[in-house]
């Protein structure tokens, strides 16, 4: 239906992300949690709204803006995330001496720009979103301004995010050389009709993929990821390490979905995927061997992940896709806000030494911790476990063996160091003086929320699956 | 007239040697320069294939990648003038504490 209620998931995250902006200037600095309350009662209130919009289908702007389920379960998936990162923040800000009102600013204005990536079927405008993510990412990493490393990632994340972007807008260029148009379905369409494809359309989508690889940190575009993984406040790196690779992978869904069904013989870019999924699961895997920093080795992680997320995609099975991506938002989620627990005043511990002993220190902390490790590394009853399953036997069935069997070798190599962090907590002596803040309500919430999605999603997924099999009948 | 393929041309030659300046330049403002050459030449490219297509439409989103150049340069220009307070450097080979 075309009406205006379309624009109100957006307006009411933009609309907020500038009240806090100008609310900060009133508070006095120990009452700035007010804003991330304020941020809260919006993101639900927002959530809410999806939930409200579910079957309307509402457009506007001549469909360049489209709320339908697909893009209402990604929005959705997004306001989670962001609203955990708010949840984190809480009391990380105020410690880590990052307690500007520009942070939950930024935050909420990098998600609008996802959303608007999410619920747009124009090339265009889903790169106009995706330079709003990217652009607030980039203050994101560098807010911790006498942390030396926060600026080095953040220069890092700038110019390589930046040079992306130019490959996307110039691949875009070629596609709308060839076809005339910047709408995916028209785009689609071309390909679909034009029995001699000019080369330009192919380069063209080629370097699109290329763009989007650099924001999903896929191998070998993946250089500047376990730096500004490692550099960024550490809510920040959780939501990097879902909400652009979220963004990104439903535009991948968007775009080779209807591409794979084409006429158009599409080995060329199958190949290409291919190979970047083997290359992003087998790299992201074993360089994570040899890190000592919890950060890194999580940047890794999610590196190896999204090698798991192209292997869904190449298989055609949306559904283990979308579901993949829900299970690594909680499990993500979860293991970055353990990470987060233990800091205190003005020092985070990050490396692996640092774990020695923590487990029975804090128990709480080391069981939830262990608990998103297994399922980051798949074991079962966990939805890590669920999730990989799906997505190796659909790529089975499609015929894709070698690129299981790689995939499975790999996450047998990633076993290692996920248990490597478990050993470090539970069968090692401490070795250093560990003394973190214990009341954070807010994070404890989110250990508890994560642990419930993980556990409800591996033992009794069908609900989920039943919602996500709405929203990717419409590709 | 010249022909607009020509234009398309000269665009893909400037995108390719922003790019290689990009990776041969070992100073930030510079390569931050390369990003803004590839942004130009992108810009080139659209209104050069608007015209052989007839279409308005390239033209317009040029506008809308001028907005985004300038807002990179706004961000990029703020947190590469954080690093050289901190550092009194721009120069790619002091910037190492981590390592990709």
């Amino acid at each position: 239906m075309n009406s205006f209620f379309a624009l109100f998931p957006l307006l009411i995250i933009v609309f907020i992300a500038l009240a806090v902006l100008i609310l900060e200037v009133f508070l006095k600095r120990e009452n700035r949690d007010y804003l991330a309350y304020i941020s809260l009662v919006f993101l639900v209130i927002c959530a809410f709204v999806c939930i409200q919009f579910w079957n309307k289908a509402y457009y506007y702007f001549d469909g360049n803006l489209l709320l339908d389920q697909f893009a209402l379960f990604f929005t959705f998936i997004l306001l989670l995330s962001t609203g955990f990162v708010v949840l984190l923040s809480m009391k990380y800000i105020s410690l880590q001496d990052v307690n500007y009102g520009e942070f939950y600013a930024l935050l909420l204005l990098a998600v609008s720009g996802a959303i608007i990536m999410v619920s747009s079927p124009d090339l265009l405008v889903i790169i106009l979103g995706l330079e709003v993510l990217s652009i607030s990412s980039y203050a994101l990493t560098g807010l911790k301004r006498k942390d030396e490393l926060s600026s080095e990632a953040a220069i890092k994340y700038f110019l390589l995010g930046s040079f992306a972007t130019a490959f996307l807008l110039f691949g875009l260029a070629l596609l709308y050389g060839a076809s005339h148009s910047t709408g995916i379905p028209t785009i689609i369409r071309y390909f679909n009709t034009e029995a001699d494809l000019s080369l330009m359309a192919l380069i063209g989508l080629g370097l699109i993929v290329i763009g989007f690889g650099f924001k999903i940190a896929l191998v070998p575009f993946h250089m500047w990821t376990p730096d500004v993984y490692q550099g960024a406040p550490t809510p920040i790196t959780a939501f990097f390490s879902v909400v652009p690779k979220a963004a990104c992978f439903a535009i991948f869904l968007r775009i080779f979905y209807p591409f794979w069904k084409t006429a158009f013989d599409s080995q060329a870019i199958f190949w290409l995927l291919w190979g970047i999924s083997v290359l992003t699961m087998v790299v992201g895997n074993l360089v994570a061997l040899r890190q000592t920093n919890v950060k890194r080795i999580l940047a890794y992680s999610s590196i190896a992940h999204a090698g798991y997320l192209l292997v869904a995609l190449l298989a055609q099975d949306n559904s283990s896709l979308v579901f993949y991506l829900t299970v690594y938002l909680f499990m993500n989620m979860g293991a970055f806000a353990a990470v987060i627990a233990l800091s205190k005043k003005d020092k985070e511990y990050l490396e692996l030494e640092d774990y020695s002993g923590i487990g029975f220190k804090y128990p709480w902390i080391g069981v939830t911790l262990s608990i998103f490790l297994l399922s980051l590394a798949g074991f079962p009853p966990t939805g890590g476990f669920l999730a990989k399953f799906y997505v190796f036997s659909s790529a089975v069935r499609q015929g894709l063996v070698p690129l299981v069997i790689i995939g499975v070798l790999a996450s047998l190599i990633s076993v290692y160091y996920y248990l490597r962090i478990i050993v470090h907590m539970y069968m090692r002596e401490p070795s250093r003086e560990v003394d973190i803040v214990v009341e954070n309500p807010a994070l404890f919430l989110v250990l508890f929320l994560c642990l419930y999605g993980v556990l409800q999603l591996g033992l009794y997924p069908r609900n989920i699956l039943v919602l996500i099999n709405q929203a990717v009948s419409l590709l | 007239m010249i022909p607009p393929n020509y234009f398309l041309i000269l665009s893909i030659i400037l995108f390719v040697l922003g790019v290689i300046a990009f990776f041969i330049k070992k100073d930030l403002l510079t390569m931050f320069m390369a990003v803004e050459v590839m942004l130009n030449a992108t810009n080139l490219a659209f209104l050069s294939l608007a015209r052989s297509a007839n279409s308005i439409d390239g033209q317009v989103i040029v506008f809308f990648i001028i907005t985004v150049a300038a807002s990179e340069a706004a961000v990029g220009l703020a947190i590469i003038l954080l690093v050289l307070r901190q550092k009194k450097t721009i120069k790619t080979e002091d910037i190492k504490l981590m390592k990709g």
